[in-house]
């Protein structure tokens, strides 16, 4: 395909994009008068541009779609709902004509079908001008034979040959259908005097293509359209000219282009390690590293914003989604966007994508209730769905909300046990939280017919896994009788994950953390004793459920482990399936940059790709749900393991930890993460221990008094927990166990013992985070004094 | 007549083993001198590891594998080769030197070779000290081996 094709494809598809955005909104708007220009832009530039490139059959369908929007844009039409789906299916076939030409290079044939679509959009024309026909007698300046001209065609075919007579100047010829054109639109609006238009339509740089649309007639066309048609250039041409101002600082960049400089950027990373440690002796050098160092930061973080493009590249998609997804359905939904301009890596982007219209259509079909059901609710008859996207941290959320109906707990509940998802001890036992996450496991689905849009027990397991495969999360909220939020957790870029690197004779592997639920140390002694054995399946305890182990030698035909070694068993989740993967031992967890791998190694399945470590080794990135799968990890075991490791018998589970040499709880639901860091990197506000954590201030309680201890070099342990709204951390000496803890009661009076927990059958006081003393709120004024 | 035989190709000698190989260098990208390499667990057999080329992590096949001979002693050099579906490695004993032979020297493989082998090469180079054994990289694609692999 030559760059002249490529350039109008991609030209035209995001013409297309903006006008359906636009034509969604004019459904609101309908006499919007920039809408409808916008509209007119897009598909006149792909008229304009197809002759030119010889695509006869998007020129028709261009043409037809051209005229109707001309009438519309002159306020001779008013678009109705049916104009606009007409408008839209147009569109749809504009797309599937460049798609066409996109893959094969031609623009295929369907004659029958366009010749429908065009006698459509005519139909559209002729229905309106009749209406308006009568509306604009009156004011209208123009005489009656033009009028007449442009609604009936015997007059309109003899119109254009009135030119004709002077064949043999091809100016005159030209000139004749502009004259009309500016007429009829400038009669309308100012009550011109017809004698301007002339000198006008000589200006006229597009005649040309005027003139040869005129003389290659398609007989059914009407006449007025054609009229119409020519009056645009001169009316585009000034907003064009303003749109112009963007086109000229941007610059459209091929993906790969930016892949490549991505990976560029990478090996610099790497190089530049490299150079530090090779050169951290000598002090000049270390100046020189230093500059090398932060400009190779800017330079990453530059080719990463060039990734970025705003959420509005998928929101727009959806207008039309809600409407024909509404109409479908006899509902009244609105569709609010808010913050399109959150900006996301284009992979990411694209593969929201599904998600996204999954969870719309969702809400559309079950969760936004029937007009008349609304009312009788005291709700307005239209409902809304909310798409909001916005940064929280190094996430982007998307949060897709409506206030309907909301989820039937207990139609979730029959449903589960209806499928055999859970059993009915189980079912009684689940908190609401529980039952709602029942609508993420494959298989469920609760619409009662099979309708057009879902129901086909493909669902909510989809969205999970798509947003998972992106190290996302997917969060559910709903209220009976208040609606439903959908809140998609993405990292904000994916071509970097963080991950665990875990060893396994001698090698490098990589296991993205998002799959990883906790970590297990297993000393040589405790190996036999801890891991059990049912005919050859390896278990583990965990908090006295067992969970099935996977030993990562083993699974990769690696040369077997001594028998007495330590060993670390990584708890992993994937998508369901919980299982304990043994490693030989673990290493730091890495931001890491993931890498394709070749096609042969792909079909290994195991690997997700590879990656290369801060130290220039090479890591495989392992696959969790792959190996789970393989290995025969069942998901509804899994699913029930998880489900009902919460509502047992007032059992909570804490974070125990050894600060100063007392053991101390945590409740594990506020933990937020664990840090090694420098004790250096603690610094002091006043008399207050700060710590810089993602860019935010926590105020940190030294719990296990290790400013005290003067090497500034040596690793602390802190454990950042949410308390409320706010993050606060607290040094520990060590991490001892995750671990249920029994609820204690006074003697006598059987109240419950605040502060105090049973965990490994010994009293252990919980820490109280609200004890810890925020930060003063004018804490940076005074600092800077 | 004169014109074919006098035709000169620029050929990267390999070494594997004790026997030497040529490349034409038009299909190398680079030569990568003993690279850190990452093996594969559960690769098929022709696959030597992974090596980090500029910023990608590169599969490269080891010309041992393919030629069922016993792993190397030491470290070993790796040839890039670009490829329609994106460049490749070979894993090499050692890189000799860039020679240019002519078509004139050039004698096709003989019907004595294995099977395996007669996929594999092309044909031989009479040098006037040894042989230099013709090896074209679209015969060692991966995909290529994979699907050979497959059908034995």
């Amino acid at each position: 395909m030559d760059d002249l094709t490529r350039e109008f494809l991609l030209e035209s598809q995001e013409g297309l994009d903006r006008m359906e955005r636009c034509l969604t909104d004019l459904e609101n708007r309908p006499g919007d008068a920039e809408l409808l220009a916008e509209i007119f832009r897009a598909v006149h530039t792909i008229k304009g541009t197809t002759g030119f490139l010889g695509f006869s059959r998007l020129e028709s369908l261009s043409h037809a779609g051209e005229n109707l929007l001309g009438l519309l844009r002159d306020g001779k039409l008013e678009a109705n709902a049916e104009i606009i789906s007409g408008l839209l299916t147009l569109m749809d076939r504009l797309r599937g004509v460049l798609r066409s030409i996109d893959q094969t290079g031609a623009e295929g044939k369907n004659a029958p079908e366009d010749a429908a679509m065009i006698a459509r959009l005519e139909a559209l024309q002729r229905s309106g001008v009749a209406a308006v026909g009568v509306v604009a007698e009156p004011e209208a300046a123009i005489s009656e034979p033009e009028l007449a001209a442009a609604m009936a065609v015997p007059v309109r075919v003899r119109k254009p040959r009135q030119p004709g007579k002077r064949r043999g100047a091809g100016a005159g010829k030209r000139v004749a259908p502009l004259l009309v054109d500016t007429a009829w639109s400038k009669a309308g609006e100012a009550g011109l005097h017809r004698e301007s238009a002339p000198a006008k339509a000589w200006d006229e740089p597009e005649t040309q293509r005027s003139a040869s649309a005129d003389a290659g007639a398609v007989p059914v066309r009407p006449a007025k359209s054609e009229v119409t048609a020519k009056a645009e250039p001169a009316d585009a041409a000034p907003a064009a000219a303003t749109g112009g101002g963007t086109a000229d600082s941007t610059l459209r960049v091929d993906v790969d282009l930016l892949n490549r400089m991505m990976n560029l950027v990478g090996e610099l990373v790497l190089t530049r390690n490299q150079i530090l440690q090779a050169t951290s002796a000598d002090a000049g050098f270390a100046l020189l590293g230093r500059r090398l160092d932060m400009v190779t930061a800017d330079l990453r973080e530059s080719v990463m914003k060039a990734r970025m493009q705003p959420v509005s590249h998928v929101f727009s998609r959806f207008p039309r989604l809600v409407r024909d997804l509404a109409l479908g359905l006899g509902k009244q939904v609105k569709l609010e966007l808010e913050g399109e301009d959150t900006e996301l890596d284009k992979s990411l982007l694209e593969a929201i994508r599904d998600p996204l219209t999954h969870a719309i259509r969702n809400c559309i079909d079950h969760g936004i209730e029937m007009p008349e059901v609304r009312v009788a609710n005291g709700k307005p008859a239209e409902g809304t769905v909310r798409l909001r996207a916005y940064h929280e941290g190094s996430h982007v959320m998307v949060e897709v909300h409506d206030d309907g109906a909301g989820m039937n707990l207990s139609r979730i509940r029959e449903k589960a046990l209806e499928r055999g998802l859970v059993t009915m001890a189980r079912a009684e036992q689940m908190s609401e939280r529980d039952i709602l996450q029942l609508i993420f496991l494959p298989g469920f689905s609760t619409a009662a017919a099979v309708t057009s849009v879902s129901g086909r027990g493909v669902g909510m397991d989809v969205v999970r896994t798509n947003v998972e495969k992106i190290g996302g999360k997917v969060e559910v909220d709903s209220r009976a009788g208040e609606g439903t939020a959908l809140r998609l957790r993405i990292p904000l870029t994916l071509a970097i994950i963080p991950a665990l690197i875990v060893h396994s004779r001698g090698q490098n592997f990589a296991v993205p953390q998002g799959a990883l639920t906790e970590l297990v140390h297993l000393n040589e002694d405790e190996i036999g004793s801890r891991i059990e054995w049912i005919e050859g399946a390896a278990l583990y305890r965990l908090r006295g459920h067992l969970l099935p182990l996977i030993f990562l030698d083993r699974l990769l035909q690696q040369p077997p482990r001594d028998a007495e070694m330590t060993c670390d068993i990584a708890i992993l989740n994937a998508e369901g399936r919980r299982f304990g993967l043994v490693v030989d031992g673990l290493a730091d967890p890495e931001e890491i940059v993931v890498k394709p791998l070749a096609a042969v190694l792909r079909e290994i399945g195991y690997y997700a790709g590879a990656t290369i470590l801060g130290n220039g080794e090479m890591a495989l990135i392992l696959n969790p749900s792959a190996i789970a799968q393989n290995a025969g990890v069942r998901l509804t075991g899994a699913a029930e393991d998880t489900l009902d490791a919460e509502p047992n018998a007032g059992l909570d589970d804490y974070l125990l930890v050894e600060a100063d040499g007392r053991r101390a709880a945590l409740p594990l639901s506020t933990v937020v993460r664990i840090e090694r860091i420098p004790r250096s990197r603690i610094e002091m506000a006043g008399s207050r221990p700060v710590l810089r954590f993602e860019g935010a201030l926590l105020p940190l309680d030294d719990a296990a008094a290790c400013l005290a201890d003067g090497d500034p070099e040596a690793q602390t342990t802190v454990v950042v927990c949410r308390d409320g709204d706010r993050q606060i951390g607290m040094t520990v000496s060590q991490v001892l166990d995750v671990t249920g803890g029994r609820h204690l009661e006074e003697a006598g009076t059987g109240a419950m013992a605040a502060g105090l927990t049973l965990l490994h059958e010994k009293v252990t006081s919980i820490v109280s985070l609200a004890g810890i003393a925020a930060l003063e709120t004018d804490f940076c004024g005074e600092a800077g004094r | 007549m004169k014109d074919i035989a006098e035709r000169k190709t620029e050929v990267c000698s390999v070494r594997v083993g004790d026997t030497w190989y040529g490349v034409p260098i038009a299909h190398v990208l680079e030569i990568l001198g003993k690279p850190a390499t990452q093996p594969v667990p559960l690769a098929p057999y022709f696959v030597g590891g992974l090596v980090h080329y500029r910023g990608e992590v590169l599969t490269a096949i080891s010309l041992r594998r393919v030629l069922g001979m016993e792993a190397a002693p030491g470290p070993e050099d790796v040839l890039v080769f670009e490829s329609s579906d994106g460049p490749f490695g070979m894993f090499v004993d050692s890189v000799g030197e860039v020679m240019q032979v002519s078509a004139a020297e050039y004698e096709p493989n003989p019907a004595t070779l294995d099977s395996r082998r007669q996929s594999l090469f092309g044909g031989a180079w009479k040098l006037k000290e040894r042989l230099l054994v013709t090896l074209e990289p679209e015969r060692l694609h991966p995909m290529r081996l994979a699907a050979q692999a497959a059908a034995a």
